[in-house]
């Protein structure tokens, strides 16, 4: 009989690849210390999910290893199951049940019955605000508290691993937030190893303990979000010119301190500095000695997508659209 | 085993919770057996008349084995509908995911079958009773004759999931309905075997639900008889379809 293991995540050259498809995951290596909240970023269609089912063991991988709480996801399915839980973006609610209905089916399912399914499933309820909404059937639940309810059946059993595949998409910022803090909670209180996918800069520089960026079903950056953030991407400076007729000025001095960049204010221009300790000083002065007259002038701390910028070449918004066309979701399995 | 138990024993209860809060549902399952049954049974009612017709607890007991098989069948096939429809929600994805062991999934839908066909059957069963029907047979006979509808019930389901698991997709309904009906209304539906003339008669010779048939009529009029083919045929549909059941699991499994 064995014992507990940890609560890590494994994966040694994870392959899928779909028939009449390119490879959705391409070789992913990583490693999830117990515990951590791991931020898988990436675009649409560059392998998350994927990899998310691999490592929940709804799907075979065509190459590779994966071990999640110690037991192998292909020859151990039914110990991985027992120990992880799952909220995934397919993973439907059951229109004709209410939300205490589908908390019932699944603490059955875990083998928790009588007394301690009533009180786990109100204790979870409570937890996520549905207590009043507990009695609907969920076909009348907004996005949101879909969203809360499949929270709380992933955690009906107490898992030792979580995996949430995009859980925040179409949420408001209140629903968003509160979601945060909850993975928060669950991590930092319960020692939950959390293994999150996003394509939310904000979501994975918040929550995540280390990020994973995946692109085209490649790891191409991994660490904590200061220390990829820091060795990838320089500050970037935007200025607002007083008078649009500046604006080629303003562009001609900036210009001697690093690359042009776009995605900042409509009138304004943007560089990124050419190295980390960009000197804001040495550019106002030039700024000065041109005689231009500046109507804002900001510094911006590099951000994820600077880093995911740097690595792919391409701003991670709107990266996937392009890959979007043939979801991964829908293409056949090759055989292995 | 025991969290295979547990895993039936949830998605069963959510099956079973569905079609009986649920008129859409509910309703039809017992409706279209009962039209089959009146309809036969009122329609047909005198070819009791006909030279050769010798069934001796009359008409509606011999229609009557035939709308229970029926029942038992469909209520199976009707399993593998919920399957299909909860491969396109993607509700399945949450039972692989929370089932530490999916082989309750399949014992869990088997389940929800039988309890969804013995509600039916107990309607129909009533209608008869109500609409006079003899029996000739004591209770071993009956039991004999709902044993064998319950394994007909098991099979139709394990065949139904089968296709479910393999299709995962509502347009896969024809290919779990037709071969079935085709099976029950190939076999003697209307008069005795001996009765048929021509090339029915030839396929229902082979029909191994003419077996099932003739055994249940032998056991509602109190003659037992082909007793022990049709109990090995359909022990043997399930031991078949269970196999089918399980490799269409796997298949699913390996499909994500």
């Amino acid at each position: 009989m064995d014992g507990p293991r940890e609560n890590s995540i494994e994966a040694h050259g994870l392959v899928r690849e779909f028939k009449k498809g390119p490879r959705a995951v391409d070789g992913i290596d990583l490693r999830v210390d117990p515990g951590e909240i791991y931020g898988f970023l990436g675009p649409n269609g560059a392998g998350k999910s994927t990899t998310v089912h691999m490592l929940t063991t709804l799907l075979p991988p065509t190459a590779g290893t994966a071990t999640v709480a110690g037991y192998d996801v292909v020859k151990e399915g039914p110990q991985v199951r027992k120990a992880i839980g799952a909220a995934l973006q397919e993973a439907a609610l059951d229109p004709f049940l209410t939300g205490r209905e589908h908390l019932r089916l699944q603490t059955t399912m875990h083998g928790i019955t009588g007394e301690e399914r009533s009180k786990r499933s109100d204790e979870l309820l409570t937890r996520v605000g549905l207590t009043e909404a507990a009695d609907r059937k969920v076909k009348g639940y907004s996005g949101g508290m879909k969203r809360r309810l499949d929270l709380a059946l992933a955690l009906v059993h107490r898992p030792r691993i979580l995996f949430l595949d995009e859980p925040t998409t179409g949420l408001d910022v209140q629903s968003r937030t509160a979601l945060w803090v909850e993975v928060g909670r669950l991590a930092k209180e319960e020692g939950v190893t959390v293994f999150l996918t996003t394509q939310y800069l904000e979501e994975a520089d918040v929550l995540a303990d280390r990020v994973g960026i995946i692109d085209h079903g490649r790891i191409v950056a991994e660490g904590t979000p200061e220390k990829l953030k820091a060795d990838i991407a320089c500050s970037t400076v935007e200025a607002v010119p007083a008078t649009p007729d500046q604006r080629g000025a303003v562009a001609s001095v900036l210009e001697r301190f690093g690359e042009q960049t776009t995605g900042y204010g409509p009138g304004s221009v943007a560089v990124q500095l050419a190295s980390a300790n960009g000197n804001l000083a040495e550019i106002v002065r030039a700024l000065d000695a041109e005689g231009v007259v500046l109507s804002q002038l900001q510094i911006h701390e590099p951000t994820l997508d600077d880093v995911f910028l740097a690595k792919t070449g391409r701003h991670l918004e709107g990266a996937g659209d392009e890959e979007e066309q043939d979801s991964e979701q829908d293409l056949e399995p090759a055989r292995a | 085993m025991r969290d295979t138990l547990s895993v039936a024993r949830g998605v069963s209860w959510r099956v079973l919770h569905i079609f009986f809060t649920n008129k859409a549902f509910l309703l039809p399952s017992i409706a279209f057996p009962l039209f089959f049954f009146t309809a036969f049974v009122g329609g047909l009612s005198r070819i009791r008349q006909v030279p050769g017709f010798d069934f001796p607890t009359g008409y509606t007991a011999f229609q009557f084995v035939f709308v229970l098989l029926q029942s038992a069948a469909f209520a199976g096939v009707f399993t593998g509908f919920g399957i299909a429809r909860d491969f396109e929600t993607g509700f399945m994805r949450r039972l692989m995911l929370a089932a530490p062991n999916r082989s309750g999934i399949l014992l869990g839908y088997t389940f929800s079958a039988l309890v969804r066909w013995a509600t039916v059957a107990t309607v129909v069963t009533v209608v008869a009773l109500l609409a006079q029907m003899k029996i000739g047979g004591d209770g071993v006979d009956l039991f004999g004759l709902y044993a064998l509808a319950l394994f007909l019930n098991v099979a139709g389901a394990l065949w139904a999931t089968g296709v479910a698991m393999r299709l995962r997709s509502q347009q896969a309904a024809p290919v779990m309905q037709m071969p079935v009906f085709l099976l029950l209304f190939f076999a003697p539906v209307y008069v005795p075997l001996n009765l048929l003339q021509g090339w029915i008669h030839g396929v229902a010779s082979v029909n191994p639900i003419t077996a099932l048939l003739e055994a249940g009529r032998g056991f509602i009029s109190g003659r037992p008889e082909l007793t022990l083919a049709a109990f090995a045929i359909a022990a043997g549909l399930i031991l078949g379809f269970a196999a089918w059941a399980v490799r269409g699991l796997r298949r699913a499994e390996a499909a994500g």
